[in-house]
């Protein structure tokens, strides 16, 4: 895609580049748009590239660099569909469709699966929990006995590994967030239906035309 | 034959010609989606361009962005394409205020409800550091259900549009209902010239015309510079009161907003029988919730056997989604002051409610009730933006972990982050083990220091 490229990626997206995102996503032409404006600050915040690295992404989120967040990594790792260390706008923009208040809860149950998958095994193994949750209480400065997390452990498999094989693959997870909606809650950022509000400088760069094609999926 | 109607981006079907504005004009619209009505505002990007006014269009929509309130007209979305661009607003179905006035002066209690409705939004621009300027009935429209919602922020300031003496400088609005100091041309507060021109409207809204007029503007302006009120002998003697506070030609002795709430007839309700029962005890008891739902009948009941409200257990999970690192709200909302607080606990979860009941108590918020360890408390006078609700959820990790979740539910979100600093917080210093966002952002804020430190040494000497 024309505006993907490194090279012409800090220019405005071209108007079929905006068409096709906003064809495969929830977002109208004018979203992708607006979502061009926020990328293009936070991608050059460490270096002028057009892409978005790891440090970059922190620093949006955690306002420093230096701060190594083992679910910030998560959700990076995620994002960088390409396996490049680096995430383009489109898979920013793809990327980001999955916490849309309009994506299907198909997509969310599964992209949250591969969240908690550490270890890309295809299964939510208890250690990956363990490392996860103690990763957590740290960062929280929360000190709970080895017994006490292993009773959290418990308590979590129990409700979601009906198999019992110690681990949670995809079959399970649907079912266990089915009847635990609050671990979904991550996946849908209401900031989203506020893009254009949001980033609104991208109005005086659009190139958007009134065509009947340029109907996104969420019409 | 019938013309086919022109939709917007395949999502808004326009209708009639609203009215017209300096950049372009305001149609009445459907959402093809909702089926919504709507009020879109389209703008000539050209003429926007070659006057300059392109940072003036893009500050409108950040004020209207900051500027969520029920009685403030709402910004939907922006759309654009080559050459228009689109705000999707709020759409007003009462019309103009200015209509109502125009047949003749209002009842006590209507005009009443619009000064208070009118205050509270006001109060709520100037809390997020928002100066309307062009207060008007004009600009002041209602809904279908009669309520008024303050419309046109075009020539609104935000506080970054202040010069180093702390004062705006550009004189706007409209010369019957401006200020005497913006008339000078001198530096003025957008805070009292605001309030200037609220007094106006109370005025004109009991009066049917308004205090300063002169068919000649360089008289007027003298009146107004003076403001020699002469208040009609129908208006009550506390309103007298109150407009000579408002419309006070010094801006430094000027009634604050602060006071305005704290008057007598600003708070009186003109229809008493639709008044909240006001507790006279200087404190609300945790029995005397009002019931208004079945959940509501059970927990006094379940009070009554002594039986305690058993919170949610959560799994690892949940825990585990709690981290700052999956907040990707953080792309979006720079003010990482967020509408909910957490802490956790290693008591049971009985000491918890019971506390929280005390904080209830001291606030004089009522308390409620509601099944799997949720409270809710609220407040019992109305904020800048209605009645402040809070609620507090508290989770069960293991029996002696808890989870607790702060969360507004209701009403101004600074209102509600002073009372969660001032006094909810410290009243929960002996439950809480730890405040979880604190340690989650200390660390980087410590590093941030360290992030701006790096950025000044990379500027180039000068």
């Amino acid at each position: 895609m024309g505006c993907m490229n490194s090279k012409s990626v800090r220019k405005f997206p071209a108007r079929e580049d905006s068409l096709d995102l906003a064809a495969e996503t929830a977002f109208t032409v004018n979203e992708v748009e607006a979502l061009f404006v926020l990328f293009r600050s936070i991608s050059n915040s460490i270096v002028n590239d057009g892409l978005l690295s790891k440090e970059e992404f922190q620093l949006a989120i955690f306002k420093n660099k230096k701060k190594d967040n083992i679910f910030a990594n998560r959700i990076f790792d995620l994002f960088d569909v390409k396996k490049l260390g680096v995430v383009d706008f489109e898979d920013f923009v793809r990327s980001l469709n999955v916490f849309h208040p309009n994506a299907s809860l198909k997509d969310k149950i599964a992209f949250s699966f591969r969240l908690y998958d550490l270890h890309n095994t295809g299964f939510i193994e208890r250690p990956e929990v363990k490392e996860m949750l103690i990763a957590l209480l740290f960062e929280s400065d929360m000190k709970l006995a080895d017994d006490v997390i292993e009773t959290i452990l418990d308590k979590t498999f129990v409700e979601a590994d009906l198999k019992q094989d110690g681990k949670i693959d995809t079959e399970e997870w649907e079912t266990f967030v089915k009847r635990n909606p609050s671990v979904l809650k991550i996946m849908t950022l209401p900031y989203l239906r506020d893009i254009t509000i949001s980033f609104p400088s991208f109005i005086f760069n659009s190139t958007n035309v009134e065509r009947v094609d340029e109907t996104s999926t969420r019409l | 034959m019938e013309s086919k109607p022109h939709v917007l981006m395949h999502r808004y079907e326009l209708g009639r010609l609203l009215g017209q504005g300096t950049f372009g004009k305001v149609y009445y619209a459907r959402s093809t989606i909702t089926n919504h009505s709507v009020a879109i505002k389209v703008i000539d990007k050209d003429k926007v361009m070659k006057t300059g006014q392109a940072e003036q269009i893009k500050r409108e929509i950040s004020v209207m962005r900051l500027a969520r309130h029920p009685n403030i007209i709402q910004l939907f979305e922006v759309l654009a394409n080559k050459n228009k661009i689109y705000f999707v607003i709020e759409c007003a179905k009462g019309g103009e205020l200015f209509n109502k006035v125009a047949k003749g002066k209002l009842k006590e209690d209507v005009a009443h409800k619009y000064f208070k409705q009118l205050i509270n939004a006001v109060d709520y621009c100037h809390s997020r550091g928002v100066y309307h300027r062009d207060i008007k009935p004009e600009n002041i429209l209602l809904d279908e259900n009669g309520n008024l919602k303050v419309s046109d922020f075009g020539l609104s300031a935000l506080v970054d549009s202040k010069r180093q003496d702390g004062l705006l400088h550009t004189p706007c609005g409209t010369p019957a209902y401006v200020a005497p100091e913006v008339i000078k041309r001198k530096g003025y507060d957008g805070t009292k010239a605001d309030i200037w021109s609220c007094g106006i409207v109370l005025f004109v809204l009991l009066a049917g015309y308004l205090p300063f007029h002169d068919p000649n503007l360089i008289e007027m302006y003298r009146k107004i510079s003076k403001a020699e009120l002469k208040c009609p002998n129908w208006f009550p003697q506390e309103v007298c009161e109150l407009l000579g506070m408002m419309l006070n030609p010094n801006p430094d002795t000027r009634i604050p907003i602060s006071t305005i709430r704290e008057n007598c007839w600003f708070k009186k309700g003109p229809n008493i029988k639709n008044k909240r029962p006001v507790v006279e005890n200087s404190t609300v008891s945790s029995s005397s919730t009002v019931l208004s739902d079945q959940n509501d009948c059970d927990d006094i009941a379940a009070e009554a056997n002594g039986e305690s409200v058993v919170p949610l257990s959560i799994n690892a999970f949940d825990i585990i989604s709690r981290s700052v690192g999956f907040d990707l709200s953080r792309f979006f909302d720079e003010s990482f002051k967020k509408k909910e607080a957490r802490f956790s606990s290693r008591l049971p979860a009985n000491v918890i409610i019971s506390k929280l009941e005390d904080i209830a108590k001291q606030l004089r918020m009522k308390i409620k009730k509601k099944a799997a360890g949720l409270l809710k408390l609220e407040s019992l006078n109305e904020g800048r933006k209605g009645v402040l609700s809070i609620d507090a959820e508290i989770f069960e990790v293991i029996p002696c972990f808890h989870m607790v979740e702060v969360k507004k539910s209701n009403g101004d979100t600074l209102e509600y982050q002073k009372i969660l600093k001032e006094d909810i917080r410290p009243s929960l210093h002996d439950i809480v083990w730890v405040w979880q966002s604190d340690q989650q952002l200390q660390s980087q804020q410590s590093e941030q220091h360290q992030h701006t430190d790096d950025q000044q040494q990379q500027q180039p000497q000068s």
